[in-house]
């Protein structure tokens, strides 16, 4: 049940995200690219997750029990400030495009013509 | 197995020298010259690397002493230690150009550090043994050509660069979604585990997908058809020595990241793989090579130009066989070499305007005022970009060409020849422009000091010695790369899986 809610969750996530992005609104734009990476670093914890019920601590290894991989979770760290990294240089950029053209509407910031 | 630091050296050297110059933020000069010293030492040692693997074979450092295939592995085979060569050389020219220029954003704290850290994410990319570090890198080498377009003299680099990095983000989402695919269906980051897993022609059900989704990220990242709108705007408006970084090298991560699908992960699907990028290929040769004629700008011509030439490598890697494949690379090599000393000599042309501009209206009949050996170059690279002997651009082609003889492949050579003419047409058009034309009115007034050309002339020279006494070495060397890259057992031997290991 929990692996069909992760991954309707994703997928929920995945769409929000995507039309987010694809919305006339900068900031709205920059959203919608968080979501998306939250959605696949989800994608990225299913992948090893449900492999065993309890945590990746050495104890239960020693004690045989099925543990969760502990290598995508320290993957999706990276990962994570990867995206926040990413983030915040596109809200940078918005930032001083909206004080430059004072609009965040992606149909008014068109001046790059030729 | 053992360690040898000039893998780390040639990835460590840009960072420290990052670190360095961001302390010496103060002094603008020791920032540059900082700058110089890093690329030379980091292309002494990618110089080194090149030479050692081809003579002891494939060159590993296991990160942190964990081995592989549970630890990040840095690896240099033949086409990895290439690359890296391809990548600092280049770097240097960027760093030298960076040392004499007068743009105004050259002077910010932030531009060496981050120029920097864009060749630490270049080399990481071609030395990586790991699909997770590859997308680190990607990324790093993003962010930092991002923010070094932001702050261009040019007030439409913010926007180009808004442009970039949304969809250049939405690419490494994907390649990050099939990272994520491959570790969920094979348990492993490690290229060269899974290289092994998939040539014992196990197929898990996600691998396919998970093909076709880094092929997507690759293509973005080298701007080819469907994803190449973002470049024109991108390359153009970044400055010069970024420009011609842009053009050169960044986009060959993607080739890169494409040599590699086809002949070391995916070979099964290779075949369909390499029909895809032949067709993407000869979009790419016949609207870059149009688009090209119709600009009204030089540097805005030479961004189109590298759509079309990267068509010409694709093309080549979509004919699959080994001579091609020579072709491909000989091309993305000398292509590098030429496409960055046309973008920094345009830089050039463009530092002796009043508004910074390589525009025609503004730059025509302007190169009548300059030095004459600015006018020389251009048209050596304008030659040497069309293919004409006795200049590298020649070598590149004809490798290419045989390639297609060997395939039988008619329809498209003839597209591939007939380009070459398209290339020399708009070549030869820019530089009757700015160097044959009577000067227009808006042109008589000239800044009179402009960027120094000692980088372009470099690249020039380069040029010329690859296209002649080089030339046999050069084809050599790169006979023996894909001659490795053919046979995907020695790149998992040489990490210390498969058989060996």
């Amino acid at each position: 049940m929990i692996e069909f809610m992760f991954a309707l969750a994703i997928g929920i996530l995945f769409g929000i995200g995507v039309f987010q992005l694809l919305r006339r609104d900068l900031i709205k734009a920059a959203i919608g690219f968080a979501i998306l990476f939250s959605a696949i670093n989800l994608f990225f914890v299913a992948a090893g997750a449900f492999e065993g019920e309890s945590p990746p601590y050495l104890s239960n290894v020693q004690a045989g029990r099925p543990t969760s991989d502990p290598l995508v979770q320290a993957l999706i760290l990276t990962a994570i400030v990867v995206s926040f990294g990413s983030f915040s240089l596109v809200l940078g950029i918005v930032n001083i495009i909206s004080k430059r053209y004072d609009t965040v509407d992606s149909n008014d910031v068109t001046q790059l013509k030729h | 197995m053992t360690d040898n630091a000039l893998l780390l050296g040639a990835l460590a050297t840009p960072l420290i020298g990052a670190i360095l110059a961001l302390l010496s933020a103060r002094s603008n000069q020791t920032q540059r010259a900082i700058g110089v010293a890093t690329g030379g030492i980091a292309w002494m040692f990618a110089a080194g690397l090149l030479a050692q693997v081809h003579e002891y074979g494939v060159q590993t450092y296991a990160l942190g002493g964990w081995q592989p295939p549970y630890g990040i592995v840095l690896v240099a085979d033949a086409l990895g230690a290439l690359f890296a060569f391809m990548v600092t050389t280049i770097m240097v020219a960027g760093l030298l150009y960076t040392y004499h220029c007068h743009d105004k954003c050259m002077t910010y704290p932030a531009f060496v550090p981050l120029f920097l850290l864009m060749e630490v994410g270049l080399v990481g990319a071609m030395l990586t043994g790991d699909l997770f570090t590859l997308f680190i890198s990607m990324e790093l080498m993003v962010l930092a050509s991002v923010s070094l377009t932001a702050i261009s003299d040019d007030q439409f680099g913010l926007e180009a660069a808004l442009k970039y990095i949304l969809i250049s983000s939405m690419g490494t989402l994907f390649l990050l979604l099939g990272i994520a695919a491959m570790y969920a269906t094979l348990g492993t980051l490690n290229m060269a585990e899974i290289a092994q897993t998939l040539l014992t022609g196990e197929r898990p059900f996600l691998a396919p997908a998970a093909a076709l989704m880094l092929l997507c990220a690759f293509l973005l990242k080298s701007a080819v058809f469907p994803f190449h709108f973002w470049q024109p705007d991108f390359h153009t408006t970044a400055p010069t020595p970024i420009s011609a970084m842009l053009s050169s090298i960044v986009v060959k991560v993607g080739v890169y990241g494409i040599f590699r699908l086809v002949t070391l992960l995916f070979i099964e699907e290779a075949f369909l793989l390499e029909r895809l990028l032949g067709v993407l290929g000869v979009i790419g040769i016949v609207f870059g090579s149009l688009g090209a004629l119709r600009t009204y700008n030089a540097k805005r011509m030479l961004a189109y130009s590298t759509f079309a030439q990267i068509g010409f490598i694709l093309v080549g890697i979509g004919w699959g066989n080994t001579l091609a494949l020579v072709g491909a690379i000989v091309y993305a090599f000398n292509h590098a070499f030429i496409k960055s000393a046309l973008l920094m000599l345009m830089g050039v042309v463009a530092s002796y305007t009043k508004i910074k501009t390589a525009d025609f209206a503004h730059v025509r009949g302007l190169g009548t005022k300059l030095p004459p050996l600015l006018g020389w170059l251009v048209l050596l690279g304008g030659l040497s970009l069309a293919g004409v002997p006795p200049l590298n651009g020649f070598i590149s082609k004809l490798a290419l060409i045989q390639g297609g003889v060997d395939n039988g492949d008619w329809a498209n050579l003839i597209i591939v020849v007939a380009a070459g003419i398209l290339t020399l047409m708009y070549m030869i058009r820019a530089w009757q422009q700015i160097f044959q034309q009577a000067p227009l009115p808006s042109t008589t007034e000239t800044k009179p000091v402009g960027d120094s050309m000692v980088a372009p002339f470099l690249l020039i020279s380069i040029c010329l010695l690859l296209g002649t006494i080089f030339a046999e070495p050069l084809v050599q060397l790169i006979s023996e790369t894909v001659r490795q890259m053919m046979n995907p057992q020695i790149y998992i031997a040489g990490v210390g899986l498969g058989n060996g290991g």
